[in-house]
Parts: C-alpha cells; structure tokens; sequence
C-alpha cells in the first residue's frame, strides 16, 4: 500500500515525454472538456444529468470544430506566406 | 438557515468564497448545489492532476513563471505549497530538482493554469448565487426553477 503510494507520488515528479509534432496538438481536446464541463456547470439554471450531458457534447463538439478551423486556416496562411 | 443580516450575508458571501478557492466546488457544495459542485471538483481537480501528471510538479513555478503561477493559485492554495517543494527542492549542485521544459511543460501549465482560471469561475459563479439569494436560501436545487 505505501509502496503503491510512494510510486504514484513520484509519477508527479517526473514529465512525460510528450515529442513537438502534430500529434501533441491532441492534448488540447481533454482541456477543452474539462473548459466545457465547468463553463455549462456554472451556467444552466437546473442540473438535470440528460440535458447537461447534452449541453456540453454540444459545446464541446463547437469548441473543438473551430479550434480544427483555425488550425486548418492559420496552416493555410502560413504555407500561403512560405510556400 | 435564514440570513439573518446584511452582515451574515457578507460573512456567508466570504466563506463560500474561501471554501470554493481551498477545495473546487466546495463554494456550490456550502449552498447545497450538490450536482454542480460534484461536477466542479471531478472536473477542475482531474485537469489540474492531469497537468501535473504530464509536467511534473515542475510546472508550478513561481519563480519563473509568475504569470502561469498567478492562474494556477486559483485552483486551490495546496498549489502554494507545490509551488515551495518545487522551488525548494535542489539536488546535488544545488539547483532546482523540479525543472522542466519543452511540450510537457508547455502542456501541463497550461492544464493547471486552465484548472485555476476555471476554479475562479466557480468561485465567482458560487459568490454570486448567494449573493443573488440562489441555493442556499431556497434549500434545494431541484426547487431551483
């Protein structure tokens, strides 16, 4: 038990090893669940589980759809400057 | 329980407050929105944990990072005390153990800063129900229509 502890204690002290390529792009997607999840806990009136679920794969899905627009434009402009 | 004052008002306002800054949606969990607080802290505590997990406790830097450090406090005041192991901590020749740098730094500050920026909502938006009479007053929140 306090072995298991000791070691996920360390597992904090210790980065992981995340490569610069495109593919660490996709750490972005989890802070945008969490940016939705607490965004529409502040924000509706009622918390009914159904809809609140709802609500945030709605938001969620927006946030992510644009955050991919972006991308795809902001590498358009820069092949469009060094292309 | 009845507010009794202007001044319980006020002291109620500031103990949610300090109570939504010290552990994330204790502040909603005080005026008995249970739901959202439950949904608050699995959230805002799983991102947090998560930041550190990628980038070490190295990423809470108050040194050389003030601004990063000055959104990760809101998350809770233990990042205070992460904040002292990480820039007391010095191995052999004396220089920071806890340092850290590249993508992983890049992506676990920004995962604690985010979990601080939106652990101030809540204490904004916990604030701000009392101070509208919501939660606490009414008793429940499925009588909150």
């Amino acid at each position: 038990m306090i072995p298991d502890l000791t070691d996920m204690l360390a597992s904090f002290t210790r980065p992981m090893d995340i490569p610069t390529d495109p593919a660490s792009m996709l750490w972005m997607f989890p802070v945008l669940l969490a940016i939705a999840t607490v965004y529409k806990a502040t924000k509706i009136r009622v918390v009914l589980l159904p809809n609140f679920i709802r609500q945030v794969v709605i938001l969620f899905a927006t946030v992510s759809v644009f955050m991919v627009f972006l991308g795809v434009v902001l590498i358009f402009f820069v092949q469009l400057i060094t292309g | 329980m009845k507010i009794q004052s202007k001044t319980d008002h006020m002291l109620l306002m500031l103990v949610v407050a300090l109570a939504a800054w010290a552990i994330p949606g204790a502040g909603h969990f005080i005026i008995k929105e249970r739901k959202r607080a439950v949904i608050m802290f699995v959230a805002i505590t799983t991102t947090f944990l998560a930041g550190l997990y990628v980038g070490s406790i190295g990423v809470v830097d108050k040194v050389g990072a003030k601004p990063w450090y000055a959104a990760q406090i809101m998350a809770s005041p233990v990042v205070g005390i992460i904040g002292h192991v990480s820039e007391n901590t010095l191995d052999e020749q004396g220089q920071r153990k806890y340092v850290v740098y590249g993508r992983c730094n890049d992506v676990g500050q920004i995962y604690t800063s985010v979990a601080g920026m939106l652990n101030l909502l809540c204490i904004i938006s916990a604030v701000y129900m009392v101070y509208c009479g919501r939660g606490e007053i009414i008793g429940a929140e499925n009588d909150d229509t």
